[in-house]
Parts: C-alpha cells; sequence; structure tokens
C-alpha cells in the first residue's frame, strides 16, 4: 500500500463527508433520510464537465452556476419530496419520495449525457506537489481543505447564529418549534437548498478525480448515508469522522486487495458498527419515525 | 383514512345512508361484478398463451412479459409482506431475489442438477440470508433495520460480484434453463409453473394474514410494547415472518434465473428493486391484492411506452410521485376507502348488556391457598437519580381487585412496568404464583399475567373482532404451516376463537361494532375493548393502568361489572386509579404509594382513615391549620 492510498482515501472521504453532512442538514428538521442527496453529486459533476470541458469556461463560471443550479435542484426536491411525504401520510412515504425523485433525476441525466461515461473535466488546479515524499494532488488538497471549511462553518453557523439555533430547535420538534414561532417551513426550505449546494460543490471538485457517471448519483448517497451513520446522524463533525473512515477504508482496502472488495469493506463495517452500536458511534439514539 | 371516510355515512343521516352505494342491492352486485372480474382475469391468465399463439406471431414475447411481471409480483407479495403486514422496512429484497437466483443458477448450470431441485435451493437460501440478516439487527429500529437491509444487498451483491466460482463474477451466470429429463422445458409450460408460483404466493401471503401469525406480526408492526403484552414474542414473530418473506424473494429468484436463462449481479442494484416499491405503493400497501395489481399496472405501462424506453424510469418515478399525492393509499387501499368501494359496516346498536357471563371469560381454579396470584418483593428501580421505587412489597391475591393509588409521580406506574417486565428491576424479585416470574415482557403474559396500558394501546388500523383474536394467540397450537395450509386444526381453532370473540364483544356491549375499525370507536369504547382483548388472552391476573381515565359514568359502571366478574371467576384485578371513588367502591384491598414507597395497605376502610395517605393527598391538616 502507498502513502498515496491514504490522501485519495482522505480525498474521497471528504467528498462523502459532504454528502453525509448534507443528508445530515435535510435530516434533521425532517427527519427524512434523502435518497435523492446524490443526484447533486452528479449535478456538480456535470456542471464541471459541460462548463470546463465542453464550453472550456473558467470555474469561477462553473462555481457560480453549480451554485444556482443546485439552489434550484434543492427547491425542486423540498417540493417534490415533502408534498407527497405530506399528502401521503405513510410511514414509508419518504423513502418512496427521495427514491422516487432519486430516480427522476438520475433519468434525467442520463438523458442529458446518455453516451458519456465519465463526467470527468480537467482539475481545477493541476499537478501535484511533494510533502515528505508524498506526492499530493493540487485537486485533493483543495477538495480536502474546503469540506473542512465548510464542516467548520457549518458547525459555527448551527452553534453561533439565530438560525442555526433555529434550526436545531426544529430538529429536536418541529410542532414545538412551530410554536415557538420558529418558520419551520422556511427551514425545512433553507435545508434542502443549503444541502444540494453543498453536494454539488463536492461533486464539482470530485468530478476530475474521481468516477462519476450520470447514474452513480445513489452509489454516492449510499457511500455518504453509511458516513453519516458511521459519525451518527445530527452531527456535523461525526459526519467528518464518518466520511474520513468511509474514503480512508474503501481506497485503503481496494489498494490492498483490490477490485470492489473495498465497498464489501464499507458495508460490511456499516452493519458491523450499526449492530454493534445502534445509534452510530458519535450519534444519539435515531428515535424510530 | 377509512375510518375518517367512513364517518360521514354514520353521522349524516338519512340523506347519506340513503346513497345507492350504502344499499344492500349495490353490496351485492359490486361483489358479484368483483367475482366476475377476478374470474375473467385469471381465466385470461390460463389462457394467454393460447390468445398471443392465435393473435401475434410474436407469442412467446408476450408470454414472457406477462411471465416476468408474474416473478415480479411473487416478489413484491414478499416485500408487501415484510413492509406492509410486519412493519419491516426491507431494501434487500432485490438482493433476496439474486441470491435465489443464484442458488438455481449454480444448481442448474455448475452442478447440472435438476431445476426443481434448484427452486427448493433458492427458497432455502433466501430464508437464510433473511434469517441472518434479521437476527443480527434485531435490536436494530425502524429506520436503521432499513439501513441495514440496504448495507446487506449490497454486500449480497458484491458476493456475486467476486465470489466467481459460484456466481460467474460481473459476467454472472447463463444458460439456466427448466429441464425434465434431456429435454428443456418450453417456455410455454414453464409459463405456467410460473402462474402456480404466483397463485402459491398469493395463497400463502392470505392464509398467513389472516391467521394468528399474521396477527402477531401486525401487533408487533403497530407495537411491540403491546405484542408482548399479548404474550407474543416479538422478535420470533418478526423472525417468522421475514424468514417467510426471504423464502418468497428466494423463489422470485429461482423463478426469475429460469425464465431470462441468466442471473447476475446487477439484477439485486436497489435501481431495478425500485421497480418493487413502485408496485407496492401503486397498488396498496397493506393489502392482499395491491402488489399483482400495481406491478401489473407497472409491466402494462412499461410495455405501452417501450418505444420510448429511455423515458421508463422518468415515467416511473414521476407516476410514483403523482400517486403517493393523488392516492396514497395506493389502487386498491383507495378503492376500499371510497363511498364506491367500501365495506358495509353494521349500524351501530345501543346493546342491552347480558346478564350472563359467558364461558369464554376465564376462569381460575385450583389456586393453593395463601400463594399470591403476583408478588413484588424489595421492588428497587432507579432512573439516573431518580429513585422511582424504594424496596416496593406487593402481594395480590388471587380472587381479590386490588387497587394501587397514590399521587402524581408516586411510582405506580413504575410499578407495573417492573412486575411486568418492562423495566429491568435494580433489586428485588418478582413471583408469579409463587414462582419467579420470566425475564421477558411476552414470558410473563404466558405466565398469566396481562396488562392493560395507561394510554390506548389498540390495534387501530384492523378491525375490533381483530384486536381481540390478536390476545387470544397465547393459546393459538398451530403453527405457520398449518395456517398457510389452513388444516383442520387450525380451522377448528380458528372458528372457535371467532365465536368466543364475538361472546366476549357481546358481553362488554361492542359486538355491533365487531367489523368496524378499532380507529373509529370512541374513547370509551376503545378502553372497554383493550379490557376485552386483555381478558381474551386469558390471564390470570389482569392489571388496568387507570382504566377509568376519560370514561363516562355508564361505562364506569360496564367497566365495574367487568372487574367484579372477573374477580368471581377467581382472578388477581390490578387497577391503578385516580378516581378514588370507583377505586374504593371496588377494591377488596389497596395499596398507596408515596414517592416510591409503600405508605399504607389494607381495606379501603383502613386506607380512607390512615393519616399517612391524608398527608400524602392533601398535605398536613394540621400544620395548615398552625399557619393560618
Amino acid at each position: 500500500m502507498s502513502p498515496e492510498a491514504i490522501i485519495d482515501g482522505l480525498f474521497a472521504g471528504s467528498v462523502y463527508a459532504l454528502v453525509a453532512l448534507a443528508l445530515t442538514i435535510v435530516f434533521q428538521p425532517t427527519r427524512i433520510m434523502n435518497f435523492a442527496q446524490g443526484e447533486a453529486v452528479i449535478l456538480g459533476a456535470a456542471a464541471a464537465y459541460q462548463i470546463v470541458a465542453l464550453e472550456k469556461l473558467g470555474w469561477v463560471v462553473t462555481l457560480g452556476v453549480t451554485i444556482v443550479l443546485a439552489a434550484l435542484m434543492g427547491l425542486l426536491m423540498e417540493r417534490m419530496i415533502m408534498l407527497p411525504v405530506r399528502m401521503s401520510g405513510s410511514r414509508y412515504a419518504w423513502i418512496i419520495a427521495t427514491l422516487a425523485a432519486a430516480l427522476i433525476f438520475q433519468s434525467l441525466f442520463n438523458l442529458a449525457f446518455i453516451d458519456v461515461d465519465a463526467l470527468r473535466p480537467n482539475p481545477v488546479i493541476a499537478g501535484g506537489f511533494q510533502v515528505a515524499g508524498i506526492t499530493v494532488e493540487w485537486q485533493e488538497a483543495l477538495t480536502i481543505v474546503v469540506a473542512l471549511v465548510v464542516m467548520a462553518g457549518y458547525d459555527l453557523f448551527l452553534r453561533r447564529s439565530v438560525y442555526g439555533r433555529a434550526i436545531r430547535a426544529t430538529a429536536h420538534s418541529s410542532d414545538t418549534s412551530v410554536l415557538m414561532g420558529i418558520p419551520v417551513q422556511r427551514i425545512v426550505v433553507l435545508s434542502f437548498v443549503i444541502g444540494a449546494v453543498i453536494t454539488a460543490v463536492a461533486g464539482m471538485l470530485a468530478a476530475p478525480v474521481i468516477f462519476v457517471a450520470p447514474a452513480t448519483g445513489l452509489m454516492f448517497t449510499i457511500k455518504g448515508f453509511t458516513a453519516a451513520v458511521i459519525g451518527g446522524v445530527g452531527s456535523p463533525r461525526g459526519a467528518l469522522v464518518g466520511g474520513m473512515i468511509v474514503g480512508v477504508l474503501d481506497t485503503v482496502v481496494r489498494s490492498l486487495v483490490g477490485g470492489s472488495v473495498g465497498n464489501f469493506a464499507v458495508f460490511a463495517a456499516l452493519a458491523v458498527i450499526l449492530v454493534v452500536f445502534p445509534s452510530g458511534l458519535f450519534g444519539k439514539p435515531m428515535e424510530a419515525h | 383514512m377509512a375510518t375518517v371516510d367512513s364517518r360521514p355515512a354514520r353521522a349524516g343521516g338519512t340523506a347519506v345512508r340513503g346513497s345507492v352505494f350504502d344499499s344492500t342491492g349495490y353490496h351485492r352486485a359490486r361483489k358479484a361484478v368483483l367475482a366476475v372480474l377476478a374470474v375473467v382475469a385469471v381465466a385470461v391468465l390460463l389462457a394467454w398463451p393460447a390468445i398471443t399463439d392465435y393473435y401475434s406471431y410474436n407469442a412467446s414475447y408476450y408470454d414472457g412479459i406477462v411471465a416476468s411481471a408474474a416473478i415480479s409480483a411473487i416478489l413484491t407479495i414478499s416485500l408487501n409482506l415484510s413492509m406492509g403486514y410486519g412493519g419491516m422496512l426491507s431494501m434487500m429484497h432485490s438482493g433476496l431475489q439474486l441470491a435465489g437466483g443464484y442458488a438455481t443458477g449454480y444448481l442448474v448450470v455448475k452442478l447440472s442438477g435438476s431445476w426443481l431441485l434448484g427452486v427448493a435451493a433458492s427458497v432455502a437460501v433466501g430464508t437464510v440470508v433473511a434469517m441472518l440478516v434479521l437476527l443480527v439487527s434485531l435490536r436494530a429500529t425502524y429506520l436503521y433495520f432499513g439501513m441495514i437491509t440496504l448495507a446487506a444487498n449490497l454486500i449480497v451483491i458484491e458476493v456475486g460480484r467476486e465470489w466467481e466460482p459460484v456466481t460467474g463474477g460481473i459476467v454472472g451466470v447463463s444458460g439456466i434453463a427448466p429441464s425434465i429429463g434431456d429435454e428443456i422445458m418450453s417456455k410455454r409450460a414453464f409459463y405456467y409453473v410460473v402462474l402456480a408460483c404466483l397463485a402459491l404466493a398469493y395463497v400463502l401471503q392470505r392464509n398467513l394474514v389472516r391467521s394468528g401469525v399474521g396477527r402477531a406480526s401486525m401487533a408487533v408492526r403497530e407495537s411491540s410494547d403491546t405484542a408482548s403484552a399479548m404474550g407474543i414474542s416479538p422478535s420470533r414473530a418478526k423472525l417468522l415472518l421475514f424468514a417467510v418473506c426471504g423464502g418468497v424473494a428466494g423463489l422470485s429468484g429461482a423463478l426469475y434465473a429460469l425464465q431470462l436463462g441468466f442471473i447476475n449481479p446487477d439484477v439485486g442494484l436497489l435501481d431495478n428493486g425500485i421497480i418493487f416499491f413502485v408496485g407496492l405503493f401503486l397498488g396498496g400497501i397493506s393489502t392482499l391484492i395491491g402488489p399483482v395489481i400495481g406491478v401489473g399496472f407497472i409491466a402494462a405501462l412499461v410495455e405501452l411506452i417501450k418505444d420510448q424506453a429511455r423515458y421508463t424510469t422518468l415515467v416511473l418515478g414521476v407516476l410514483l410521485l403523482v400517486a403517493m399525492m393523488v392516492i396514497p393509499q395506493g389502487i386498491v387501499g383507495t378503492w376500499k376507502a371510497s363511498r364506491v368501494g367500501r365495506d358495509r359496516l353494521s349500524e351501530p346498536e345501543d346493546e342491552t348488556l347480558p346478564d350472563t357471563v359467558p364461558d369464554v371469560v376465564p376462569e381460575v381454579r385450583d389456586v393453593p391457598d395463601g400463594v399470591a396470584a403476583l408478588e413484588g418483593s424489595g421492588i428497587v428501580k432507579h432512573f439516573g437519580g431518580v429513585h422511582a421505587l424504594d424496596g416496593v412489597d406487593v402481594r395480590i391475591m388471587p380472587g381479590t381487585v386490588h387497587g394501587i393509588i397514590g399521587p402524581n409521580g408516586s411510582g405506580k406506574s413504575t410499578l407495573v412496568s417492573c412486575l411486568t417486565r418492562y423495566h429491568q428491576i435494580d433489586a428485588g424479585q418478582v413471583r408469579i404464583f409463587g414462582e419467579d416470574a420470566p425475564h421477558a415482557a411476552h414470558g410473563v403474559a404466558h405466565a398469566g399475567v396481562t396488562r392493560v396500558f395507561q394510554v390506548p394501546h389498540l390495534f387501530e388500523r384492523v378491525s375490533v373482532l381483530d384486536n381481540v383474536l390478536t390476545g387470544m394467540r397465547m393459546r393459538e397450537s398451530y403453527s405457520w404451516v398449518g395456517a398457510v395450509l389452513r388444516s383442520p386444526s387450525y380451522r377448528r381453532q380458528d372458528r372457535k376463537e371467532r365465536e368466543e370473540a364475538r361472546e366476549l364483544l357481546a358481553f362488554a356491549g361492542l359486538a355491533s361494532r365487531a367489523d368496524w375499525l378499532a380507529s373509529s370507536l370512541s374513547h370509551g369504547q376503545k378502553r372497554l375493548l383493550e379490557v376485552v382483548r386483555a381478558v381474551a388472552s386469558r390471564p390470570k391476573v389482569l392489571i388496568l393502568d387507570e382504566p377509568a381515565t376519560g370514561l363516562t359514568s355508564d361505562e364506569l359502571d360496564a367497566l365495574g361489572r367487568l372487574c367484579r366478574v372477573l374477580r368471581e371467576r377467581g382472578l388477581a384485578v390490578v387497577l391503578i386509579e385516580h378516581n378514588v371513588d370507583f377505586v374504593m367502591g371496588l377494591c377488596d384491598e389497596l395499596t398507596v404509594l408515596e414517592s416510591g414507597k409503600v405508605i399504607e395497605r389494607g381495606t379501603p376502610e383502613k386506607v380512607r382513615n390512615s393519616a399517612a395517605v391524608l398527608e400524602a393527598y392533601l398535605g398536613r391538616p394540621d400544620l395548615v391549620e398552625e399557619a393560618s
């Protein structure tokens, strides 16, 4: 195993951590595990591919377009998921609605990029640098830094700002929050938008290095979900740690044994962790809903 | 939902009641039409190969479509059993199908065994995989259970990709064909095999759901606490149901492999599994025929848009979202809840309570003198630093009504939960008729102690009668196989149970509401029904936690009457109550709790005059006078 594998793992881990964070952000006020979350990764990757690789425009344009598109996607997702969930009343409504949303986005991406195998634009910063004999690609370093900044920023936002406090209150009890005058509906919409933007940025940064195909959204959701569960759903720090564990475990096992054993290791780890710690490594028990 | 819809018909007076849809004639006609439709559907399915042969040059293609849909329907039935009736969110059904497919593929192609053997192996593999997953995830709650099954699904796929000698790796196994002797069975013959399997799966689902096994699973779905109080072991009920689901899913995997001739890891992908979710929700979850209708609908739709195949996923996704909003209960569920499709309910009558006590009411005889029916000694229970119970002794004798009273927060309900093993006690002993109480809550119920909870814990989505029948689960002696095959012993027991349940309901004045949904009862009726359900489990000790709260005086009388009857029959009745008049009039003995300690015990008269009790309830009158 080369030390580069660890760096690759940390890089992949920061992508999963961002997805996990987004899942957590949506989960907290809505109690919904959004199976469509990973589709935003594809959105980010597709935007980068379209703008950088095909249109030959700069990364600044890409970032702007991605954020706008992702915000729209978040708004759309909120309608697509929350409306059926509210109107249905079935206890399984959330999973069906989010899976349906995932299906819809997936088929849209498939239709738009029908002959594209991998959405792979050029990296933001080409090349790499050497630290103590280990080659680190700039793109990987950049992604890890962005992930850390986003995590820290969201943690700060959650703890320090009024809005953050409102979100935390909503996470505890949305009914009580309504009584306290917190605009729960607005917070739900905001959560979907923030979640989609974060995930799309992750996808945009990951695309030059990781394999992202138009139909791989669900895989990113599942990996991100694994990260969130390992870290304990509901905490940004847990998402970070969980993401890193998933990423490193995946790449290291892959480079040691090879092939898709990496996936196997990750899901086996998820199963074991859930069996031994039914509420994740750092989380509080998630009540059944 | 059904209740909300069915209410106006009762409350709305003649205008609504006189509607055509509620007349007997309409219901008879509807039944006939539905029966004819069912017969036609079955006939068309049976004659399908002949029909396609006659009308099309491409008969085998159309036969294949129906066969594939039938295979999907089998899997969806399994999913319905697990999610709809068992409340277990399973995301590994496509994985189970894959595992089943591998078993058949390996046996038929690699070992050149018989395809029947392959089918048997698939069922076994599906069952074992499902049981393993359930066993490791017994502690997981609803959402996490779904996630563990998701992980398990991915693991099955990964195993399929890596274990090349058996599964053929990414390419999979191909050339799987059902053969009799040296000859390969014709597609047309196999079509009938698939159809027979679908019928089998449907009958299995129907018989299982309508038996005590299914009622136990539904009880666990609604609340595992209540199920335990009925003597149902939640873990065993879940394990049984999920194992059956696994077997059915394995069967569909075998058929899939035999029908298409190949099996590869992609079959197990969640993306492919979504179609079963869509079918289930479109057709109607927790309905018997819903999965079949839903899958049939989707198969027809996919066939219609096959020229635009790349839009299929998009159309399915949009369809699913729209269906959730427009018909949240699926096609069958919405039909059943609509004015056109709902069942006729008997008119509620004001019933006169029968004077004779039916034999169904249990009797406790041959109890040795001086042995307490339920005894707790030195029970200590801490919650963190709070001493909820601090060395409580309580003895409840058979043939008495025993009241446990005390101010709010004095530990009454905690005591009940400790006695019935819902809480682990920190110190002390619980004995039932002189023997140590079992350690699991459902074991306590088996030992003869049944509790009724403080807040109503009815199974709201099933009928009043089914609620009572669920209470009888403990004494059903047939196995699930007997229930599925409708063995003579099962039928005998089932008939007897239904008779007894109706007698009990009549005794409680609920007979005319037996077929109503439990959720449509008033609060008082619900409480009464809960007591009836508990009585149906033939307890020796019946614990009622605040049964009188919110009852009208008539309902109070009915409850008091029931308690007295049970006492005469030799049962021990434990009443936890706030309503002092009710308790004083009914109880033979009282135990008074305050801050987790017993402050007084004895006859109502003694308790009424006790200084300690007065102080606990009212404060110390002498001090009050001094202050003023």
